[in-house]
């Protein structure tokens, strides 16, 4: 059912300082997950001319400096899904199940 | 002044407003290069120019060089000044997008800022002036920032014409507390604004009974304000939208909210900003993602003494952030799990040990 969410909590747990302060990966790769020694090593410059990246050249669209993530419908379609919707109670004051601290 | 002046270099055009913000407060220099060199149209864009234009109205003796492509910039900060401010901002952003930073720069000027913006209200991608009233300056008041802090919402204006008018007052502080904010506690009220203008005030109703349909089964504590703004107030384009705000028991806010696209319905937009706040709540920590930038930053400018906050996993925006941080102020944080027992949490405790910043723009006063 709410498979972006599962998929969410089963990551394995990064080493985050490493990760930010002490690899070169972009923010984008770091939040997909890359393993920190996967990191293209840039390396064989045969090739005097290389094709500029892809480049935002098109009418792509550009990613912009917002504080908003973009709304992902499908990732919010997931809370159609009662067991999703329940398993959050706990965060609530109302939510019973003991253990009076979070989680 | 004597040592040599580090100007700090950055590339893009993204993350442009932390960048700025980093430099002044640490009163260097900073160069970006590279804003969008491939682009069929290169360079700065309006919204960008004019960000500039107003932080070089908010402070005093800052130099912005821009070069003839427009894609590189160096800005060489002054002081922050702060006093009255007036300020058109284009309607390729909303206010949000010039607010944010002049919230993390404000209380650190040398006089009490006064700041007027027209323009856009709300907008899908920056924070509207709702939640910025509601979530993002009581944020400012964990750190001791709180007395005259205020902003007033005049005129409402929806994209893409806008027309709305929002006044921010923020008092001047000579150092922010440290923060110790570890205990999320649990949710014991959410709060809403629902707003429509130029369109049937039905609408409001509409959105605030669906939130509801989503929202009521955790908590009988909700209470969703239906804000009416008529006539001149209410902009020049027709727009609705519902921002929303979970409370806890000790204080963490989570945020979300939701603005009308043409040919929706308001139903929609409602279910959209509940089950964001949802997953807002879901990720957990002290602070929702939209405001781990602004937290961070007060984090690190905070007096000298270990800082904490439990937090969500940082965003692109925040990791990027913290690199800059440690570029600006040297500063870096220790990131660990916040609960070792359980692997299936992602929250994380950040730390770190203040600079101690000292507002010395205030003490020349």
């Amino acid at each position: 059912a709410a498979t972006a969410y599962e998929e969410h909590g089963r990551k394995r747990r990064k080493d985050w300082i490493k990760l930010i302060y002490s690899s070169s990966l972009t923010p984008e790769q770091i939040l997909q997950g890359d393993a920190p020694g996967q990191e293209q090593q840039g390396g064989d410059e045969d090739d005097f001319f290389t094709v500029k990246s892809k480049g935002t050249v098109g009418d792509a669209e550009e990613v912009l400096d917002m504080t908003k993530e973009k709304v992902d419908a499908e990732a919010l379609k997931a809370w159609e899904d009662e067991e999703l919707l329940d398993s959050i109670r706990n965060l609530f004051i109302t939510g019973g199940s003991g253990s009076g601290d979070a989680e | 002044m004597a040592q040599p002046v580090t100007v700090l270099h950055f590339s893009g055009h993204q993350y442009l407003r932390h960048r700025l913000v980093l430099s002044i407060l640490s009163g260097k220099p900073v160069k970006i290069d590279k804003i969008r060199p491939d682009d069929k149209n290169p360079g700065l864009r309006d919204y960008e120019v004019s960000l500039l234009r107003l932080l070089e109205r908010v402070t005093n003796g800052t130099v912005i060089e821009i070069s003839v492509t427009g894609t590189a910039l160096l800005v060489k900060p002054g002081i922050i000044a702060g006093g009255t401010v007036v300020h058109e901002c284009p309607l390729s952003r909303s206010i949000g997008y010039f607010l944010e930073p002049i919230v993390m720069l404000a209380p650190f000027s040398k006089k009490p800022l006064q700041l007027t913006l027209r323009g856009i209200t709300s907008d899908d991608r920056d924070l509207s002036a709702d939640l910025i009233r509601t979530v993002t300056l009581p944020h400012l008041q964990l750190f001791g920032i709180s007395e005259g802090l205020e902003l007033r919402i005049k005129k409402r204006g929806a994209a893409p014409l806008g027309g709305g008018e929002v006044q921010f007052l923020c008092p001047v502080v000579k150092q922010v507390k440290t923060l110790n904010f570890v205990d999320r506690g649990r949710i014991k009220r959410i709060r809403g604004i629902a707003h429509a203008v130029r369109v049937s005030p039905q609408f409001s109703n509409r959105m605030i009974e669906a939130a509801r349909s989503v929202l009521n089964r955790y908590i009988p504590d909700i209470y969703l304000y239906s804000d009416v703004y008529k006539g001149e107030d209410s902009g020049k384009s027709p727009g609705y939208a519902l921002s929303l705000l979970a409370e806890s028991t000790t204080g963490a806010m989570h945020s979300a909210e939701a603005v009308s696209v043409p040919g929706g319905a308001p139903e929609d937009v409602a279910l959209t900003a509940s089950r964001a706040l949802l997953s807002e709540i879901r990720r957990g920590g002290c602070v929702d993602k939209q405001h781990q930038v602004l937290v961070l930053l007060m984090m690190v400018l905070g007096s000298e003494d270990v800082g904490r906050c439990l937090m969500g996993e940082p965003t692109l925006r925040t990791i990027q952030f913290l690199r800059d941080v440690h570029q600006t102020f040297g500063t870096s944080f220790k990131i660990v799990p916040a609960d070792k027992s359980d692997p299936e949490s992602t929250e994380l405790l950040f730390s770190c040990y203040g600079t101690g910043y000292v507002n010395a723009n205030r003490t020349l006063a």
